[in-house]
């Protein structure tokens, strides 16, 4: 009764500390609101890279670009501070309407669907898309020579439907905007459909690929508000007019290299100014400047994966005495969770719980999103050791456990989980080490964890080896350790002595 | 003390008990022998409630247990199940010692847990009893660094913690070394010349004709005779002991 008591109160505990941090997060979105909690929070993908939003080359723990500058400008007419808010690029949108942030401000191109989901502000820049080739490429010279050809581009970009809507292209979709033109320098892609500004920094300076034909089919970047924000809109609106009749706009898109001819249409006056920023190889940030944001990152990576295994083991516990001793309801429920949890993968249910569950009024933070799927996913798993274990404890135990008068219950508690959790430890010892690895999956719900910073660093310096070995390293350093544990134990198991 | 009546059993399909009687009288001690799977253990453990029966009763002291169609027994039946192990303690084949408790653990967990008692009478008693059965020495050791014999040892007083009224040994001594027989044997004596009442199922045939009372003979789910050892191993009347002890002596 005590352990079954104290497993209840720690559910308990599990569930207010949910609703706690589901109700910590900002909802309401009104100018009032911004300007109480003194900072503009906007969404965006680090991981996009240059020139949108990226880690400064020289110092990683800070984003620049030319969507930072603009946000920081419009935060800074609303009088607050401008916050970032990391997410990724594909999942935006819905983030944005759950309200992880105020607005979103990141090359969202303003197309009829999203128009049906989100409001936007006034174009603050125009795109172009660029087609993108390798040096040697002779056959193809504009969109319309792709018919049987291998195309990149990003995933929900405006490229992408261009590509689909010509037929008989092969697309490949893309989540970073550094892969597509990798894979075409390798030979992988014969060619890279994106806005100009993306070609413009990745492609450009890379020797094995060059431009094909003109920029073509201008679209609209905008501010993306959510629908009942309508005030905001109007303020946007009016902050962005002032900042372009101010010149102020077009400064930042000189700033980045980011002007053309087409600009015109948009902006009012034209003025000198300086060149675009540009990378100095001599400039990158020696390889201990990033070790504050990996450790940031590691750290979370702890934080998730212990939590998580904690819900995971008593769950796990839960839905296998349901399993084994319950009756039909719940009996047929645990062994019906089990094997849908072990029979989808992770990825689908993390995405139903962060993004699908918004539509049924329940909205998780990233945190709770993150071990809610984490834990559940491997209590499935967890609950199979556990009766795996308690299979394996001889039937005899049970009867001598009865036969002495003790009740179901009380042989369970004393007699066969004591047993049963000895030999299940090793086996849970392993899973813990892979949910320390399946952790990083939880980038995708907004989580900036180990991996998700890798990627995010990797995507703007290029440093994907020396970094890769480091973060490599570092999930090493926690998962070895676990490791022996799980050797110690199963050593321990098969020794004489107890 | 215990009546078993008309008791019909199957497992599955197949019939093992087509209708059985035996009649146990306080402080007397029956030995059943039989061939193997001739049905002993089933009849022990129906006793106990760890098989459950489709047909006829068990009466425990006073206390009835009736036919268990359903694979699942109801509460009113796992009360009288309940009570009936709390008169009627029992030793398996196998001693069935819980392995991660000390040996002084297995014998103190259920008078504690299950009778309420205070640790510091239970462990009194506990240390009694293993004085009794000559295991001081072992009070801290776990049931792996036991030898059989003292083991089923162990398994005997864990049962006799708990004051039962009645004993059920089923097959105590089959799976000991022969060494360590007699060590088990000469503590169930003990008890029996205490007066237990005493259900065993055995192949000791010396034992039997030693201590029993009454020997019952099982073949096929079937007791086929009964009587007093001298007169079931001197001169038994029916054909199916006569086979069954000719095998077991002549070994
Ligand atoms: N769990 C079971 N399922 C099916 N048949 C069983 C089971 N337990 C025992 N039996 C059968 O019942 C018969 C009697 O077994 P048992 O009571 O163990 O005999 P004994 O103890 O005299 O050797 C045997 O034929 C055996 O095969
Ligand atoms: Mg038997």
């Amino acid at each position: 009764m005590k352990n079954s008591f104290r497993i209840f109160s720690l559910l308990i505990g599990l569930v207010l500390f949910l609703s706690w941090t589901v109700s910590s997060q900002p909802r309401e979105t009104s100018i009032d609101k911004i300007k109480k909690r003194g900072y503009l929070l906007w969404g965006s993908d680090a991981e996009g890279g240059a020139p949108y939003v990226f880690p400064s080359p020289e110092d990683p723990s800070r984003l620049i670009g030319f969507e930072v500058d603009l946000a920081e400008a419009v935060a800074k007419e609303l009088g607050v501070k401008a916050r970032q808010s990391q997410n990724a690029w594909d999942s935006l949108i819905p983030a944005l309407k759950r309200g992880d942030f105020d607005i979103v401000l990141n090359g969202v191109e303003i197309t009829p669907q999203r128009n049906e989901e989100v409001l936007f502000s006034v174009p603050y820049y125009i795109y172009t898309e660029q087609l993108v080739v390798r040096k040697e490429e002779t056959a193809i010279r504009d969109i319309n020579d792709l018919k049987g050809k291998k195309a990149g581009t990003l995933s929900g970009a405006v490229a992408q439907d261009i590509l689909e809507g010509l037929g008989g292209v092969d697309v490949r979709i893309y989540s970073g905007q550094v892969e597509p033109y990798e894979d075409l320098a390798f030979g992988r892609l014969d060619a890279v459909l994106l806005d100009l500004p993306i070609a413009a920094y990745y492609a450009k300076p890379n020797p094995k690929l060059k431009y094909a034909g003109p920029p073509a089919g201008e679209g609209f970047y905008g501010i993306a508000i959510r629908k009942e924000d309508t005030g905001l809109k109007k303020t946007v609106d009016e902050i962005l007019g002032k900042l372009l009749r101010s010149g102020e706009l077009k400064k930042i898109h000189e700033k980045w290299g980011l002007w053309n001819e087409t600009q015109e249409k948009l902006f009012l006056t034209v003025e000198e100014s300086a060149g675009p920023v540009i990378i100095e190889e001599s400039k990158k940030a020696p390889l201990h400047t990033f070790f504050p944001m990996l450790l940031k990152g590691a750290g979370i990576t702890i934080f998730i994966s212990v939590v998580s295994m904690a819900l995971a083991v008593t769950l796990g516990l839960v839905l296998t005495i349901a399993r084994l001793y319950g009756r039909p309801p719940f009996s047929s429920t645990a062994t019906a969770y089990i094997e849908i949890y072990r029979g989808t993968p992770l990825l689908i249910q993390l995405y139903i719980l962060y993004y699908g569950l918004p539509n049924i009024g329940i909205s998780l933070s990233p945190v709770a999103a993150a071990f809610l799927g984490l834990g559940m996913n491997y209590a499935a798993y967890e609950a199979e050791i556990y009766r795996a274990g308690i299979m394996s404890v001889p039937k005899g135990q049970m009867e001598a456990a009865s036969s002495l008068g003790m009740t179901q219950p009380q042989a369970l508690r004393r007699i066969i989980l004591p047993q049963a959790l000895r030999i299940a430890t090793p086996g849970i010892t392993n899973d813990f080490i892979a949910l320390f690895k399946d952790s990083s999956l939880v980038s995708v719900i907004a989580m900036v964890e180990l991996t998700k910073t890798y990627s995010i660093l990797a995507a703007t310096t290029l440093r994907f080896f020396e970094l890769g070995l480091i973060v490599a390293f570092l999930y090493f350093a926690m998962s070895y350790p676990l490791s022996l544990l799980a050797r110690r134990l199963e050593n321990k198991l098969k020794g004489p002595g107890r | 003390m215990i009546q078993v009546r008309n008791l019909h059993k199957y497992y599955g399909e197949q019939q093992l008990f087509k209708g059985i009687d035996l009649d146990v009288q306080k402080g007397e001690v029956v030995v059943l022998i039989g061939p193997s799977g001739s049905g002993k253990s089933t009849f022990l453990r129906c006793i106990n409630g760890l098989e459950y029966f489709q047909e006829g009763e068990i009466h425990v002291d006073g206390i009835e247990l009736h036919s268990i169609e359903r694979v699942k027994p109801g509460r009113k039946d796992l009360e009288a199940i309940r009570s009936i192990r709390l008169k009627v303690g029992m030793v398996f084949q196998q001693f069935n010692l819980f392995p991660h408790m000390t040996v002084l653990g297995n014998i103190i967990e259920a008078p504690v847990k299950v009778l309420g008692l205070g640790k510091n009478p239970a462990v009194e008693n506990a240390l009694a009893l293993l004085k009794r059965i000559n295991l001081e020495g072992k009070v801290n050791c776990y049931p792996g660094e036991l030898s059989g014999g003292e083991q089923q040892r162990v398994a005997i007083a864990r049962a006799l913690a708990m004051k039962p009224e009645a004993m059920l040994f089923d097959e105590p001594t089959s799976s000991l070394d022969p060494e360590t027989v007699g060590e088990v044997l000469s503590v169930i004596k003990g008890l029996v010349d205490e007066g237990m009442t005493t259900l065993i199922a055995t192949h000791e045939m010396g034992f039997a004709r030693e201590a029993a009372d009454r020997v019952v003979v099982f073949d096929k789910g079937d007791i086929v005779e009964t009587g007093p050892p001298e007169e079931i191993f001197t001169s038994p009347k029916v054909e199916r002991t006569k086979t069954f002890l000719g095998r077991i002596l002549k070994i």
